[in-house]
């Protein structure tokens, strides 16, 4: 199959060495993933690199001489020190160990080159996982793992080996023998919760999702986003649909157009004091599988009276993780939909009251005005709510661009915008009117996938909101989207989201084509969510947890190391046992016949020589005892012709042992 | 032939192979050995490499990926292994080489099972490798080179039998010594003029030699005599097959005599002029004789008589007969 792909395209790839193009072809496609995240200044570079060694096995270039082949790695340390400013961690690092990969196919004529080149080629495809271990690249992974193991029994078997089907078979065979005990080590190793030390956090690689800032436009380019956010697990009920708002950061800083998060200098942290938290009535329990979003964030129902490992409660009670959140994490929870929080005193601090200067006057002025109509802070909050509810505020993706005060042009002018611009206007007119506040962004809702049992919350269910501090209440959330009419809801996904039942009302029911595409989505997302609870969010925890749930009771790691030896003893041991068995096949019988016809010679004292051949021997035993010659000729021509005869004589093998049966010496 | 513990677990198996041997040898698993190769020990180096990188990312497919390839060379390492198991190996008889030339020694390795052997590497020690494949069940021959370093009889150097199939992350390879012997002439001096009343004896009294010129009686018929020289009058009466012999024109019989060389010359020179002669009156077809120092080999002639001469003169004063 492979050598007539390769007659078709021409003479000139007739002369390449298939070994080569296995490699080639490999590390090219091992380095395709990370197209996207390298800058062109490497990609470019790279590529010309393995087109040149392409050139090469094509006889149509020359490789370099090595003082160019010196030059080149010192331009592409400059590039990738160019493109990151250093050299280590994860991006750089990847982007230095690519580009010094492709230059080493300059120099790759030894075994021990392409040794090097294999395996750091298997390097590659490790990297990619740090950056992304959705099930489809895993899958695509191993594609690019069997095409680099073919290459490698290629170059073992020598450029010479004309079946190359053979190679790609044999590459298969060994990696299906592998699985079983690579199932084993993923099972039973013991996993160790890194990280082992830290390494320089890549500023450069933004992550899909929320960002710690927000400005009119941030959260609705994310409306068309279908991605997964996280999923959820709810134990036992599932908290009524208001209620599932996703409290992610809390913007606190305005500077006329943007929220920002403080920074962790200013966030501090805050231990969970019981006299500032009262939990009223029943807690929701649920388990959140959070996607990679490169940010330290973690997304909770309102209020989270657990900390999940490696993380802390912030003094707006964000749940903030000690590192970002590189790969796939999962973590339990407890929250209290029903909460009183600092409902005493008055936070003591100004940053929940504070805005810009010379912001927003128009606001300001309809803020003084309204509090001065209200009996208390409660009373303004529903004031200005009716406001937004009467006036002719429209809920809409596409809300025109705002050029002067944000704020004011929003409120008094456009009236058009997304949640970000509901949520930002209601907070400045609460702190000009002295009540403070703050923004929460996150997400909002999610989508019970009927196929599993959880929900998904999609990159497209991310919203913004306030949260007010009201005296004898505490903090309360405040969604000033939902007052808005649906009839002023322009988009019919979001109405589904800030006025559920609304919209299913309204619409026909979707046609069956539709359905079924809803079908596959959530089928294809029940598998990705597989996929991440047993591959990806396989770790120390649910290491345990399912040992545990496989009968091997509590499992430290030495009786783990001990069951994971015992384990691989003993496949190993039934896979030798299967490879090292004998092939019974007719060849034995032959020799056995023949030897035992020398054995009754060797009694008559004419044994065979140590390397005598069967003929040599024949001849010898026919000058000796010319009586013997027929027989002995006859049986050394019907020995040599089931033994080395391309064909096989018919029912040869006992005519032999006949003639050696009646044979006497 | 079972091994003791101590025997089997003994370093020397490891380094020299199991000593030499009459038959054929069948690699069975304890004649069998293996280790990374240099490859392999770097594949080992990624591979804790990728370890700590899949924990220090607590990326599960990073470690999925690492556990896969670790267990791939281990299942590498049994296919290496296997590639050698059940092999049989046995060696023909090596032609006589002269000083200096290359011993070309045959080789036959047979594939008793139903599965294909690969990239196998055959040598003798420091001597150039051979490579072959082996089909299912089927043989190969192939002649081992061997440099004759030295002449006279030697045992057969012991044979390494290696491979690192599929992966080349390890390297199995069983040692295999026959007790079989190689034969090797001296060198032949370069040709020089023979200094020829010195040591031919020309005997000019009678033809005796065979030739094609003078009729010279009859023999017996032997199978292989041409037809025009067969008596078919003698046939014709009923006499039985018989062959016309002829005398040689001129007979030259020369003895080729250690004694007759200067006596300032060492021994290896005198082995090596002899050895020349020998060549030298055999492409003559000359009647020639060799006298050493405690040995005659008597007047002859063809090939038999110029092996004689020069096994002769291959053992002279060595150690084996």
């Amino acid at each position: 199959m492979i050598e007539r792909l390769r007659e078709g395209l021409g003479w000139r790839w007739r002369q390449v060495e298939l070994p080569q193009l296995w490699l080639l072809a490999g590390l090219a496609m091992a380095l395709l993933p990370h197209l996207g995240r390298l800058p062109w200044l490497l990609i470019l570079p790279a590529a010309v690199l393995l087109g040149w060694r392409l050139g090469f096995e094509l006889k149509l270039a020359r490789l370099p001489p090595r003082l160019l082949r010196w030059l080149l790695v010192g331009l592409a340390l400059a590039a990738t020190w160019a493109s990151y400013h250093t050299l280590i961690g994860r991006q750089a690092g990847v982007a230095l160990l690519i580009i010094m990969l492709c230059l080493k196919l300059m120099e790759m004529d030894k075994p021990r080159d392409v040794a090097i080149v294999i395996g750091l080629s298997y390097f590659v495809v490790i990297t990619v996982f740090l950056f992304d271990q959705s099930l489809r690249t895993g899958a695509y992974m191993l594609l690019v793992v069997t095409l680099l193991t073919t290459a490698l029994t290629a170059f073992s078997r020598g450029p010479s080996a004309a079946n190359q089907d053979a190679n790609l078979r044999l590459a298969l065979t060994l990696l299906v023998q592998a699985a079983p005990l690579a199932v084993l080590l993923f099972v039973l190793f013991p996993r160790i919760p890194g990280p082992l030390w830290h390494l320089p956090d890549d500023s450069s690689s933004a992550g899909t999702g929320l960002s710690d800032s927000m400005s009119p436009g941030n959260i609705s380019r994310l409306s068309d986003n279908d991605a997964v956010a996280f999923r959820v697990r709810f134990e036992g009920e599932l908290p009524p649909s208001q209620q599932l708002y996703w409290r992610g950061l809390a913007l606190t800083v305005f500077d006329g157009r943007t929220w920002r998060n403080p920074n962790e200098a200013h966030r501090g942290r805050s231990p969970l004091r019981a006299a500032d938290y009262t939990a009223i009535g029943e807690p929701v329990r649920y388990a959140v599988t959070l996607e990679p979003h490169q940010r330290r964030w973690l997304f909770a129902l309102d209020t989270p009276a657990t900390v999940p490992e490696r993380s802390y409660l912030s003094a707006d009670f964000e749940l903030i993780a000690h590192d970002s959140v590189k790969t796939l994490r999962q973590y339990r929870l407890r929250s209290y939909p029903d909460y009183r929080l600092e409902a005493t005193h008055p936070p003591r601090d100004f940053r929940y009251l504070r805005l810009p200067q010379d912001t927003a006057p128009r606001a300001r002025i309809l803020a003084s005005q309204l509090r001065a109509e209200s009996a208390s802070d409660a009373v303004y909050v529903q004031r200005v709510l009716d406001f937004i509810r009467r006036q002719p505020f429209y809920y809409t993706r596409q809300p025109p661009l705002l050029t002067g005060d944000p704020v004011d042009e929003f409120l008094f002018d456009s009236r058009q915008g997304y949640c970000e611009h509901y949520a930002s206007a209601f907070t400045v007119l609460m702190r000009a009117a002295g009540v403070p506040a703050r923004v929460m962004t996150g997400y909002l809702g999610g989508e019970p996938n009927p196929l599993g049992d959880y929900f998904m919350v999609r990159q497209s269910d991310a919203h913004a909101w306030s949260e007010v501090w009201l005296r004898g209440r505490g903090w309360v959330r405040i969604d000033p989207t939902t007052v808005i009419p649906p009839q002023r809801v322009e988009d019919q996904a979001d109405l589904e989201r800030i006025a559920p039942g609304y919209a299913a009302r309204l619409q026909d029911a979707p046609d069956w084509a539709k359905q079924m595409w809803r079908q596959m989505g959530y089928g294809w997302d029940r598998v990705n969510d597989a996929w991440n609870q047993w591959i990806i969010g396989y770790n120390q925890h649910t290491q345990s947890h399912f040992l545990a749930k496989l009968g091997l009771g509590e499992v430290d790691w030495r009786r783990m190391v001990r069951w994971l030896f015992l384990g691989l003893a003993l496949v190993v041991a039934i896979l030798a046992l299967r490879l090292f068995r004998r092939h019974p096949l007719r060849g034995d019988a032959v020799s056995e016949a023949y030897a035992r016809f020398c054995r009754k010679l060797a009694q008559r004292g004419l044994p065979r020589g140590a390397a005598e051949g069967a003929e040599t021997y024949a001849e010898r035993v026919s000058e000796a005892r010319p009586e013997l010659a027929p027989q002995v000729g006859h049986i050394t021509a019907l020995y040599l012709r089931l033994r080395y005869a391309r064909s096989q004589p018919r029912n040869g093998l006992s005519h032999l042992q006949q003639a050696v049966r009646r044979f006497r010496a | 032939m079972p091994l003791t513990l101590r025997q089997r677990l003994s370093p020397a198996r490891f380094l020299r192979g199991e000593g030499p041997e009459a038959g054929p040898v069948l690699l069975r698993q304890r004649r069998v050995f293996i280790l990374p190769t240099r490859q392999g020990v770097l594949f080992a180096i990624i591979l804790l490499l990728m370890l700590i990188g899949s924990i220090n990312y607590n990326a599960s497919l990073g470690y999925a990926l690492t556990f896969l390839l670790a267990a791939l060379s281990v299942v590498a390492m049994l296919h290496t292994y296997r590639n050698l198991l059940h092999l049989r190996i046995a060696i023909g008889p090596a032609e006589p080489v002269f000083c200096g030339e290359t011993l070309r020694v045959p080789v036959t390795l047979e594939n008793p099972e139903g599965r294909a052997r690969y990239a196998l590497s055959l040598h003798f020690p420091e001597q150039g490798r051979v490579l072959c494949e082996l089909p299912a069940d089927g043989w190969q021959r192939v002649e081992l080179p061997l440099s004759a370093k030295h002449r006279g009889r030697h045992a057969l150097p012991r044979i390494t039998l290696a491979t690192a199939f599929p992966l080349g992350l390890f390297r199995a390879w069983a040692y295999a010594e026959f007790d079989a012997r190689v034969l090797v002439y001296p060198r032949p001096a370069a040709a020089t003029l023979l200094p020829l009343d010195c040591i031919w004896q020309t005997d000019l009294s009678g033809d005796r030699g065979r030739g094609v010129d003078d009729f010279a009686g009859l023999r017996s018929y032997h199978p292989g005599d041409a037809p025009g020289h067969v008596h078919w009058k003698s046939a014709a009466r009923g006499q039985g097959l018989h062959t016309k012999q002829f005398g040689g024109d001129r007979a030259e019989e020369l003895w080729l005599d250690w004694a007759a060389l200067p006596a300032g010359s060492g021994v290896e020179a005198r082995l090596s002029l002899l050895t020349r002669w020998v060549l030298d009156a055999d492409d003559a077809q000359h009647r020639y004789g060799l006298r050493l120092p405690g040995q005659t080999i008597p007047l002859g002639q063809g090939a038999e008589q110029r092996r004689r001469c020069l096994e002769a003169l291959a053992l002279y004063a060595t150690e084996s007969p």
